[in-house]
């Protein structure tokens, strides 16, 4: 790492057309710049030039990936009854574990191996394992990237969630999403660039800090949307008892007043810009709506994406939804299923029966995700839209405690599958021990995974930075390797 | 400007004995001594007002440029209203001094608004962003500080004091320690623990990641610590020597153990001594109390048996109650009276009265093993709970001899007031839907749990079902003979929060399930049930006025506790002595490698820098060291970090723009002798910052006009010469203050708990969904709200207010279309503006026009143009005032000071 925190901007930029509209928000990117970027960058002398913004609509390199769907399955997948098959856990099941050292559970309970209650088989043309808990998602498998050899650093819910979105296991630095709305800026203007869609049931533990921008300026947090509700994002409708035409006259005015100051104060970047921003927002009150209206969707597209079930259909509505943000322009949307922890449980958090939770759990999301990937894929957006499916954990070979049927988290090792946007598809990479505790073969860190995630989006993750406190930051800290073999 | 500390009153070393001292250190400008740098020769100007102008003079004629005029005189005193209070100016603060004819008029309105004790609040919102103050713990639980707030109101008061820099830093690590110790030093210690912590990390069973948890919660300390005072990067260190800076990781360890004693916590906010009083007199108040409450014991026991007597013959119980296999009756003793199952206290558990008395710091009861297998089993025990505000305790717990599983009658654990039969992980617990617990102290609770053959577990309270029974997923336990035993106070071994506080009267073990029927036998015939009025009845005449007398008397030693005032507790953390600190391989908690003693930055050259203090310290010597190092004027880092982040404060940008970072890869200085002159003039002054902000705006260069000059701007569009005064935005809470003071809605009161936008939805996390409160408590200044991590404020979020577990010395000033809606749709900006609409048609009652006027000035510290006024006036007369107030606020110029 060098001492430059110089902007990302090696490469050739992406084509002439592709950087004006990908650098549209870039109002917020281009002219607004000036006032943050200015402490973005080290000075090291007096510059002549207003400092420019240091990446929007740039790439290092030509990107496979151009938006991504991050979905988030909270509480912990086990991948030992998702993804890893591990006949040895049948063989040696109520047998006690020996030899792994420390436990590494949260709660320190071990007890005895514990087969898989579901039975595993090969799917699709690839031959990949899957579980009959996901029978959706093993349809699609041909068109997965599936890494069995993921390695957390913390077996604490939060902290392992932050550092599956930010990089970081603490609060306050910028998740991916943020990132790549920093990086990239948005494809078009008259969404967010970066929306989350929180599970219908609930926010997921530690709440807005999973889609914080942390020092990364405002304009690139991710924005909460819940469809449904009279207003999906926060503030976008005027309230009722204002009068459209008493609006359309406050807003006529108050451009009116900008103007006349900006006549009197020549020469200030800030006020076009501000002016635009209203434009912009008046814009966003009528796009918005539009695209959280799934109504128009035909009842086989609904029914794709499990919809037309109660168990899956408010986490279905969610996955339509992001591919119609998708595309409507949005460069990032993260998806969560599954919510805080409590009683009852609605996350993947496994502890007391493993089965009686995965099963409900799968129930919500297997055929919207399976539907989300053969959707993309119909549409052609497949190709070029990255989908990463996420947890933050796995969960123990053993039950947690004597005579249970749950499993503790366990951190290293777990599942995590890409699809689409330049992702290996029908490919499996990395393997575990025999029992699933350790990775064995071709571990990838969540450093890795992110640097392969940026290298896929057209980013060389050493170059994507932002100063802050001292040191040029990163998603990928001081880490991060590109994992090729994820790479089609 | 008050009292100078001892440690202040040296001169600064300067010149050739400080370079020889630095000999063999680093050659980093921030690193160098501070030498006072001579005024730039150059011709007479009538533009410079005091020193501070001179410098930046010199360099705006090096790069041919010529400082601008200065400001109007309306822009001038609302620009300075904003900058020392964060509030604007009202139309006649504004008038009287445009119509003020004194030479001095300036300066004695930067003398009114530095007195102004919204002076405080404005720069106290800044360094709470530096110290990452934030009131809940964030992570997973982020559950509410409730007296974290202290420590902000002790923040505003010494800013507002203009206490000494020097006492300032040295307070905040070390002001629990340093003689004489008050309560303002215990506060300002906060520093070390208002950021983020991790309750669920702290408290889980995996001692490696325990490990790692507590070295992240450390490395946020020494990073703020370091970027705070001394804008060094020193957590870098935590792997590796620091990259850039002269920063070994030795020094991260050397500091990490001046801090390894530092827990997060609440504490009382007092002096040990004045603890120390206290303690001896309710001691004395409580042997009082304890006499008196066991004479009255004997006489209830008397009229207890006297009515079991008349019941039923003696030796036959009055009804059919269930045996139990062990009871514990705690009559003098521990004995099992049935079993053998015999009890010893742990802790400051005792026996009183009759009752075994748990007071929640690891006081408990264990038993001897179990005696035989138990699987199917009934736990009893009446219990009087001190407080109904506990929660995790237990009554009864059956665990196994590791403390791995257990089945127990828990208190509070899940949710408020509520009992649950507790379990490991809480596999065979459920939330039941039954009444909070209401029985105050002292009064005797029947709770009992039934765990049958069949899995089934059922609870009661006094006799009666207690919510519904249930089936775990996972098999009943199995509790086997020489491997479990009993506790009574205590949930489990190796939990947090397992203590109970309060009173056990009896406790029994069945080895089967009770019926519904047998619980409520045995309810009835404990005699605990019984009414007083029965008990009082069978005592003789003389009995009866000694009772009297008895209650009497304990209600006035009661009486006399509770009016002592309680002590106040505080988020101020906790101290423990810690363990020599080793310095950690890679930053690897499995990995340590030497031991190193307390110490500060080796590149830094105080003499006498190298604290004389062992590896094994006590943790307040070890503080103390480092508040001194730190505080000492040949410590050349703390005063050009504060002068920059006063400079940066007043005109947006820092002389070096990476205001917590003077290391080798921050930004250099714009303005390097003007910096150090700065810093120079600091310790002079005796570190009074008051004096120094008064020299920064009086200075000419503050007041500029911001007019944007074509040339200067084609040569240094960034204004890093400072040829205007830059404009610039509000920050969120400036824009929030300013629409409630011009709304005429502000409640200005200074200080004390925030209040809270939000609903907190706890158990186990808690998650806060935002909420507008048009009350008057919540129309307070907002570094008055409660900041919490997991739940944002959608106005102040969007306008850039930081996360507040995030070290932020800069602020990010965008502009978004979010910002746009929030300011058009949020209900408080359209309340506000009705409100303000309302006002200024009460305050003028000359019709509209007048309104439109007083309108302006509230918002705009001017008068409306006439272009402005008139269509003002036609959107007002068509949609009504509140349109206009709407727009006002919408305004560019409303929401930037320039």
């Amino acid at each position: 790492m060098s001492a430059d925190p110089a902007p990302p901007r090696a490469g050739a930029p992406l084509d002439r057309r592709d950087f004006l509209r990908e650098s549209a928000i870039g109002l917020g990117g281009i002219a607004l710049s000036w006032r943050f970027e200015r402490d973005a960058r080290a000075q090291q002398a007096p510059s002549r030039l207003p400092s420019q913004a240091p990446s929007h609509g740039y790439s290092h390199f030509p990107p496979r990936a151009r938006r991504v769907i991050q979905i988030f399955c909270a509480g912990g997948v086990s991948h030992l009854d998702t993804f890893d098959f591990k006949p040895e856990l049948s063989r040696r099941h109520g047998s006690e574990l020996t030899s792994k050292g420390e436990n590494k559970g949260f709660f320190g309970q071990p007890g005895r191996l514990m087969q898989s209650p579901y039975r595993f088989a090969q799917h699709g043309g690839c031959g990949t394992f899957v579980s009959s808990l996901l029978p959706g998602i093993a349809g699609v498998v041909d068109d997965l990237c599936v890494v069995r050899s993921m390695v957390g650093r913390s077996n604490n819910h939060t902290p392992a969630t932050f550092q599956m979105n930010s990089g970081f296991a603490l609060n306050g630095f910028p998740c991916m999403g943020a990132w790549l709305s920093y990086g990239l800026g948005a494809h078009g203007e008259d969404l967010p660039t970066f929306v989350v869609l929180p599970d219908p049931r609930g926010m997921p533990a530690g709440g807005s800090i999973n889609w914080t921008a942390g020092f990364l300026p405002a304009q690139h947090q991710g924005v909460p949307l819940v469809p449904g509700s009279a207003a999906p994002i926060h503030d976008l409708s005027t309230p009722a008892e204002v009068p459209a035409r008493a609006r359309a006259a406050g807003r006529i005015f108050r451009d009116r007043l900008d103007r006349m100051l900006e006549a009197r104060v020549e020469g200030e970047a800030g006020l076009e810009a501000r002016i635009r921003s209203y434009e912009l927002a008046a814009r966003m009150q009528i796009s918005v709506p539009e695209a959280v209206d799934i109504d128009g969707e035909s009842a086989s597209t609904q029914c794709l994406y499990g919809i037309d079930r109660p168990e899956s259909a408010g986490f279905g509505r969610n996955c339509l939804l992001a591919r119609r943000l998708l595309e409507r322009g949005v460069r990032f949307v993260q998806l969560w299923n599954g919510g805080a922890f409590g009683s009852p449980r609605i996350n993947w958090d496994g502890h007391e029966n493993l089965r009686e939770n995965h099963d409900a759990q799968a129930a919500t999301m297997d055929r919207p995700v399976a539907g989300l990937i053969r959707d993309l894929k119909q549409r052609g957006l497949l190709a070029d839209t990255l989908v990463v499916w996420t947890t933050e954990f796995g969960r123990g070979p053993s039950t947690q405690g004597l005579d249970s049927s749950g499993r503790d988290h366990h951190p290293d090792a777990f599942t995590c599958f890409l699809a689409g946007g330049g992702s290996r598809a029908g490919h499996v990479h990395g393997s575990t021990d025999e029992v699933g505790y350790f990775v064995a073969e071709d571990p990838v860190t969540i450093p890795d995974f992110h640097a392969t995630l940026l290298h896929l989006l057209g980013i060389d993750h050493q170059r994507l930075t932002f100063h802050h406190n001292g040191t040029a930051r990163r998603l990928t800290d001081v880490h991060g390797e590109v994992v090729t073999g994820l790479l089609a | 400007m008050g009292e100078r500390s001892r440690w202040s009153a040296n001169k600064v070393f300067t010149g050739r004995l400080a370079v020889l001292l630095l000999a063999g250190g680093d050659d980093h400008w921030s690193l160098q001594p501070i030498e006072r740098p001579a005024l730039p020769q150059l011709e007479r100007s009538q533009w410079p007002r005091n020193p501070v102008d001179w410098f930046v003079l010199a360099q705006l004629k090096a790069a041919g440029l010529d400082p601008g005029p200065e400001a109007d005189r309306p822009a001038l005193i609302r620009r300075l209203t904003f900058d020392l209070t964060g509030l604007p100016p009202t139309p006649e603060e504004i008038d009287a001094f445009v119509a003020d004819p004194d030479p001095d008029s300036y300066e004695h309105q930067v003398d009114r608004l530095l007195a102004s004790p919204h002076f405080g609040e404005r720069f106290g919102r800044m360094w709470l962003d530096v110290a990452r103050f934030t009131e809940s713990q964030g992570f997973e639980y982020d559950k509410l500080r409730e007296r974290a707030w202290h420590y902000r109101d002790w923040v505003v008061a010494s800013i507002n004091a203009d206490l000494p820099y020097d006492r300032f830093m040295m307070l905040q690590v070390a002001g629990d320690v340093l003689e004489p110790v008050a309560r303002e030093g215990l506060v300002a210690a906060a520093l070390l623990v208002c950021g983020p912590w991790d309750e669920a990390g702290n408290g889980q069973a995996n001692e490696t990641q325990k490990a790692i948890t507590r070295q992240d919660e450390l490395e946020d300390l020494i990073g703020t610590v370091c970027q705070a005072f001394l804008g060094m990067t020193v957590h870098c260190a935590r792997c590796h020597d620091h990259k850039f800076d002269p920063i070994p990781q030795t020094d991260y360890y050397r500091m990490q153990s001046v801090f390894a004693g530092v827990r997060h916590g609440e504490r009382a906010l007092a002096t040990a001594a004045e603890i120390d009083v206290r303690e001896a007199r309710l001691a004395e108040i409580a042997r009082r109390q304890a006499l008196l409450e066991g004479e009255l014991a004997v006489l209830d026991a008397r009229g207890r048996t006297r009515v079991l007597e008349r019941r039923a013959p003696i030796g036959q119980p009055t009804v059919n109650a269930p045996v139990p296999r062990s009871r514990w009756r705690f009559e003098g003793d521990l004995s099992d009276e049935i079993g053998s199952l015999h009890g010893r206290l742990e802790g400051s558990a005792r026996l009183e009265r009759g009752r075994l008395l748990v007071d929640g710091s690891e006081s408990h009861v264990i038993t001897a093993p179990l005696k035989v297998d138990v699987r199917e089993k009934t736990l009893e025990a009446w219990v009087a709970l001190e407080t109904l505000d506990q929660g995790g305790g237990a009554a009864i717990s059956l665990e196994t001899g590791d403390g791995q599983v257990f089945d127990a009658i828990v208190f509070g654990e899940r949710q408020a007031r509520k009992w649950i039969a507790g379990s490991n992980g809480f596999e065979r617990t459920r939330d039941l839907d039954a009444a909070g617990e209401d029985r105050g102290p002292g009064e005797l609770v029947q709770m009992a749990a039934v765990y049958r053959a069949d899995g089934v577990i059922q609870l009661y309270r006094n006799g009666q079902l207690y919510g519904e029974s249930w089936t775990p997923s996972s098999a009943p336990i199995d509790f086997r003979a020489g491997n479990a035993h009993l506790l009574f106070g205590m949930r489990h071994r190796g939990g947090a929060n397992a203590f109970l506080r309060g009173e056990i009267e009896e406790a029994s073990l069945y080895d089967r399930a009770l019926t519904d029927d047998e619980v409520s036998q045995s309810f009835e015939a404990s005699g605990f049930a019984m009414s007083e009025t029965e008990r009082v009845a069978a005592l003789t005449p003389a009995e009866q006025i000694e009772r009297s007398r008895l209650l009497t008397a304990i209600v006035e030693v009661r009486a006399e506790r509770d009016g002592m005032p309680a002590l106040e507790l505080g988020y101020v953390g906790r101290r423990e002595q810690p363990v020599p600190t080793a310095l950690l391989m890679r930053g690897d908690v499995k990995s340590p490698g030497e031991v190193v003693t307390p110490g500060a930055l080796s590149c830094v050259n105080v003499p006498f820098g190298d604290f004389p203090i062992a590896a094994d310290a006590p943790e307040a010597d070890r503080r103390r060291a480092f508040a001194f190092w730190l505080a000492d004027p040949h410590n050349p880092l703390p005063a050009r970090v504060i002068m920059n982040r006063l400079w940066q404060w007043h005109f947006g940008r820092g002389l070096v723009s990476t205001s917590s970072d003077l290391g080798r890869s921050a930004s250099r200085p714009t303005h390097p002798e003007l910096l150090d002159w700065l810093a120079c003039e600091l310790h002079e002054r005796g570190w009074s910052l008051k004096s120094l902000h008064r020299t920064i705006v009086t200075s000419a260069t503050y007041r500029q006009s911001s007019v944007c000059e074509r040339r200067s701007l084609a040569t240094d569009a960034d204004n890093l010469l400072l040829w205007r005064f830059a404009p610039r935005r509000l920050e969120a809470e400036m824009v929030r203050d300013a629409i409630l003071k011009v709304s005429g809605a502000l409640d200005e009161r200074i200080g004390g708990p925030s209040f809270r936008p939000f609903e907190a939805l706890p158990f186990p996390a808690n998650t806060y969904r935002p909420l507008d409160l048009d009350l008057p408590g919540f129309r307070r200044r907002s570094i008055y709200r409660m900041n919490v991590n997991s739940g944002k404020e959608p106005l102040l979020d969007v306008f850039d207010c930081p996360d507040p577990a995030i070290r932020t010395p800069v602020r990010g000033s965008t502009t978004t279309p979010l910002q746009a809606l929030a300011m058009m749709n949020d209900p408080f900006v359209l309340r506000e503006a009705e409100r303000f609409a309302n006002r200024v048609l009460d305050e003028t009652d000359g019709g509209l026009p007048a309104a439109i006027d007083r309108a302006w000035r509230c918002a705009l510290g001017r008068a409306p143009l006439e272009t402005e006024a008139e269509e003002a006036l036609v959107l007002a007369r068509e949609h009504g005032l509140r349109l206009v107030t709407w727009t006002l606020f919408n305004a560019t110029e409303f929401i930037d000071v320039r």
